[in-house]
């Protein structure tokens, strides 16, 4: 407490100090007619500047935001926010953000409406090294990657300067600056079913009746049940992550039978929800975080992240600088944003089982033993930690799902806004109230 | 001499009044023009249109959520007036010191200093299918099987909304009895009065607005939830306002100001409803 | 305080374990809380405990692994005394002030009712809106702070109508006769026949605030109270930190009203002492 009043008061004498020169220095440079001295004034005043990052508890940390602040100079601070609190907040209140960390699909929400600015891509170190999943929507083989969704190439790039308009084609204009993903699939309960589960037809299987949940968010929830359904050979989808109409109401329909028929014992909300649920055995298959997975297993209970046959519900997060940014703020916005992908923050990640966007400067902020669990999907050589030193993975385990390759090599669809968003709200409040 | 006083009631009620104003009554403003906007994809377009209205009046759902958030208001609302009722009884007739009086009173009041959030994260080790309940009942031999409907059930959410609300309902009844004068019990007492004709002479009818103002408590708290009902019923139920929140977490403001607005006058109308049968200011002016 | 004296009634041993059952009620849940809140370092919000440490009351005052659990809650309890305070004053003055009729009472009346109604979500966007189109800063000590009021405000007025009600104002008169001024006659006179229905005011007050969401979320600015933190954290791995908070508050609560009613109970002996009369 009292050494941050310390540093306040420092920081407020150099403010003082700062200004003092800079009155100074204006007038030199009026005198003289020369503009002399700017630099050391810039290099001073840099310190002043503080960032507020908002987003999701999952990445918006405050050992990443002591981190940056301890390596760039100036303060960046983070304020964890529920997903729907910040669109709102984005919306309506966009000056009180100043870096957006978004999940990838919400930027629909801001394209055109001078709330988020594009960054150039010459200001971004570190897009080469980027996957390709990023930069041209392939796999490193050279594969296409799914479209059904907001995959990362609908809204990774801006058509113009301005950025009025996505372009689905790379121009020098990028929305955002990605960050990481993940590849999402079921959480099962191996030790209670008893058997290999590898389709998500699971999901709707009578044997799981009033064993079974689903996420209470319109979007994810009805893309997993989509998933069921497209593996039964109930509904062919045209594209599960942005489904019309019809579509929604045949899918609705068949959740409210099941429904019904008590087949979903929760609708989970949050986390602790979903973790509750599968530790305490009410639930042996369901919607999940690959965190809450793993703090069931560190519960000592059995609990498994399948990987399924049809592929993975894949999500990525993308870090925004706010309109209102302009000079000096902006500059520390582009260098903080590239140090954010510079590596420290992607090992961090990795360690809570998220991919970085450039695992290579990630790989530098890893031991070989856990880039070689993490990323390539071998069996722990020593005991795997999370990002606080707490025991996670017993040697020996393997990661479910197995390698990265594996894992984002089997995208089946993105986590999504869909066009029929209205609609869809309307019927998931129906098949709640129903 | 009239002018007087009416400025001085000008002047006490001009806080309030300059408070509800500024940040109620003027955002809500907004919030009715909005209800007439069209909108799209986080978009609002400015135009005024009765489409979010007619939508819900033809919409099955809305009849269906008002029936379940009734049937939760209405269920509470009783429950939590037994309870209320006597405690605040218990706490002004039986407790004989001021000082116990508050003691007692208080001790009911800590566990709201713990956040609502994780007092409902609490229930769920509690009441789950393997929780600390269905256990004690199977060790004590009581049931065989865990008990299904204690969790993500209508039934859980009633027991949540009792534990969080009946202290409002507690207080406004404890301020009323409190000013029942103990010299006119004793009186009835001494007239020959038995137990049964005091309470039903003298206490009920003097804690009526206690009981008014808690009802309007409890059923204003019910009616406006969203986080207990989607919280302990698993997702099962919603209520009035867990619909509208989902349509403000999409963006949707129209449709969600629609609501929010119909809302407001169908529970206006049931608040009148209670001043009718109890008229609360009129004993202020006495 | 003639009834003091005698034997108890039977009834009273049926209120009193019916009182005893509800506090078992709304204990009970708690106990879970108070229990996990000393789980282990590896431990999570749910039964089993993997051991028995305090870290996570150390967790609190360091903010690491756990957000700013810290920072809110300090953040949280600062306005809620605020807002406890500024409740107790101004529907105190309000509610005096509906004693007499006066034009324009019904509108302030069923204002506040309609704010009491009102989806909290709604009012918080709405002032979110307002301060966006005037160009405000929103803070939790200003647009946060206005926005709660919204909501205590009306609990006090309300409760306030039941303290008041039935008032005999033959005291106030009385104190006039014997020649008080007004501001005597409120603090000597009215004040102390109110009082407890005045602690009612500002506990209604400080919890109603203390545990706000929705009208808070959009309106606190770029920090969390305890709330939008904890709600915020429940998206990921949440620790027995939170536990921690509560029990940390139902600690500090049952010391401070401790302390509090022993000091209430020396005074009045004292006083009786000092005037040598018994109770």
């Amino acid at each position: 407490m009292t050494r941050t009043v310390e540093e306040k008061h420092k920081r407020k004498i150099k403010r003082r100090q700062v200004l003092n020169a800079a009155a100074v220095g204006a007038g030199l440079a009026v005198g003289s007619g020369l503009v002399r001295g700017f630099p050391t004034i810039w290099a001073q005043n840099i310190k002043d500047i503080k960032l507020v990052q908002v987003g999701g508890s999952y990445s918006n940390i405050v050992e990443i935001a002591n981190q940056a602040t301890k390596e760039l100079g100036f303060t960046v601070e983070m304020q964890a926010i529920d997903p729907d609190a910040q669109t709102n907040r984005t919306l309506t209140q966009p000056k009180s953000i100043d870096i957006n960390d978004l999940g990838t699909f919400l930027l629909y929400y801001f394209v055109g409406r001078s709330i988020v600015q594009p960054i150039p891509v010459s200001k971004y170190k570190y897009w080469d090294k980027t996957l390709t999943l990023f930069t041209k929507g392939e796999y490193a083989d050279g594969r296409k990657v799914s479209t059904q969704g907001t995959s990362p190439m609908k809204i990774q790039y801006y058509d113009s300067p301005e950025g009025k308009k996505f372009s689905t084609k790379p121009t020098e204009w990028l929305s955002g600056i990605p960050t990481m993903f993940n590849a999402d699939t079921l959480g099962v309960r191996p030790d209670l079913i008893g058997r290999t589960v590898d389709s998500w037809k699971e999901l709707l299987n009578p044997e799981f009746k009033g064993k079974a949940a689903l996420v209470n968010t319109p979007s994810i929830g009805v893309m997993d049940v989509a998933m069921a359904l497209e593996a039964r050979g109930d509904i062919k989808y045209g594209d599960k992550g942005n489904m019309t109409k019809e579509e929604i109401d045949k899918t609705i329909k068949i959740m409210l039978d099941f429904k019904k028929g008590g087949h979903f014992r929760a609708f989970w909300t949050n986390f602790d929800q979903s973790v509750n649920l599968m530790a305490s055995g009410e639930v042996v298959i369901q919607s999940m975080w690959s965190p809450a997975v793993t703090a069931v297993r560190s519960r000592g209970i059995p609990c498994t992240y399948v990987p399924l046959k049809e592929g993975y519900r894949s999500w990525s997060s993308i870090l925004c600088p706010m309109a209102h940014l302009s000079g000096m703020k902006l500059d520390a916005a582009i260098d903080y944003m590239n140090w954010h992908n510079s590596g420290w923050t992607g090992g961090f990640v990795a360690r809570q089982g998220y991919y970085s966007t450039v695992p290579e400067t990630a790989k530098k902020f890893l031991s070989a033993d856990e880039w070689d669990y993490w990323y390539d999907g071998k069996p722990a050589a020593v005991d795997i930690k999370d990002p606080y030193g707490n025991l996670m993975e017993k040697k020996g385990q393997v990661r479910d799902g197995g390698s990265f390759a594996e894992r984002t090599g089997k995208i089946a669809c993105w986590n999504t806004l869909m066009d029929e968003n209205r609609y869809l709200t309307r019927r998931w409040n129906e098949f709640i109230s129903g | 001499m009239k002018a007087l006083p009416r400025l001085a009631s000008w002047l006490q009620v001009a806080p309030v009044a300059l408070i509800l104003v500024l940040f109620f009554g003027l955002p809500m403003l907004v919030v009715v023009t909005v209800s007439f906007f069209d909108y799209g994809q986080g978009r609002l377009y400015p135009t005024f249109i009765f489409d979010n209205y007619v939508e819900i009046f033809s919409s099955s759902v809305t009849l269906r959520l008002y029936l379940s958030s009734l049937k939760f208001a209405l269920i509470v609302w009783a429950v939590t007036l037994l309870i209320g009722f006597n405690i605040a009884y218990f706490l002004v007739f039986h407790v004989r010191t001021l000082l116990w009086q508050i003691g007692l009173f208080l001790l009911c009041t800590v566990p709201f200093w713990t956040s609502n959030i994780i007092r409902m994260i609490s229930w769920i080790p509690f009441l789950g299918r393997n929780g600390i309940f269905n256990q004690t009942l199977e060790g004590a031999g009581i049931t065989s099987q865990p008990l299904e409907f204690l969790l993500f059930s209508d039934f859980a959410v009633i027991v949540a909304y009792v534990h969080l609300f009946t202290l409002f309902m507690v207080v406004p009844i404890f301020n009323s009895m409190a000013r029942i004068d103990r010299s006119l019990i004793e009186a009835a007492y001494d007239a020959g009065a038995g137990p049964w004709r005091i309470f039903s002479e003298i206490i009920l009818p003097l804690s009526k607005t206690g009981i008014a103002l808690g009802s309007i408590f409890v059923i204003t708290l019910v009616m406006g939830d969203f986080f207990v009902v989607k919280t302990m019923s698993g997702g099962q139920s919603a209520s009035v306002v867990s619909a509208l929140s989902n349509e403000i977490s999409a963006i949707q403001y129209p449709p969600a100001a629609a609501n929010a607005m119909i809302l407001v006058a169908i529970v206006t109308l049931m608040v009148s409803g209670i001043l009718r049968l109890v008229d609360i200011r009129k004993e202020l002016i006495a | 305080m003639k009834q003091a004296a005698g034997p108890r009634p039977w009834t009273f041993y049926v209120f009193a374990s019916f009182f005893a059952l509800f506090v078992l009620f709304l204990y009970g849940p708690m106990t879970v809380i108070y229990i996990l809140s000393f789980q282990g370092p590896t431990g999570g919000l749910t039964f089993p405990m993997t051991g028995f440490s305090f870290l996570w009351f150390h967790a609190l005052v360091t903010a690491e692994r756990v957000g700013d659990i810290g920072g809110s809650f300090q953040r949280s309890i600062v306005l809620a005394v605020i807002v406890a305070v500024l409740t107790v004053v101004l529907s105190v003055a309000a509610g005096l002030a509906f004693r007499r009729r006066f034009p324009g009472s019904g509108v302030v009346f069923y204002l506040a009712i309609a704010s009491l109604i009102m989806p909290g979500l709604f009012v918080g966007l709405g002032i979110a809106v307002g301060f966006q189109l005037l160009g405000l800063d929103i803070d939790w000590y200003t647009s946060a702070l206005g926005a709660q009021l919204t909501w205590t405000l009306p609990y006090g007025l309300l409760i306030m109508f039941a303290v008041l009600g039935r008032f005999n104002r033959a005291y106030e008169e009385a104190a006039t006769d014997l020649g008080a001024t007004p501001w005597q006659r409120m603090r000597e006179v009215v004040l102390p026949i109110l009082l407890p229905g005045i602690i009612g005011v500002a506990l209604f007050g400080f919890t109603l605030s203390y545990d706000e969401f929705p009208r808070t979320v959009l309106t606190a600015g770029t920090r969390n109270t305890l709330p939008l933190e904890i709600w915020a954290m429940t998206t990921n791995v949440t620790s027995p930190a939170l536990f921690a908070v509560g029990t940390v508050t139902t600690i500090v609560s049952f010391i401070a009203i401790g302390a509090g009613l022993i000091s209430i109970a020396v005074i009045q002996r004292r006083r009786t002492r000092g005037t040598g009369q018994p109770m």
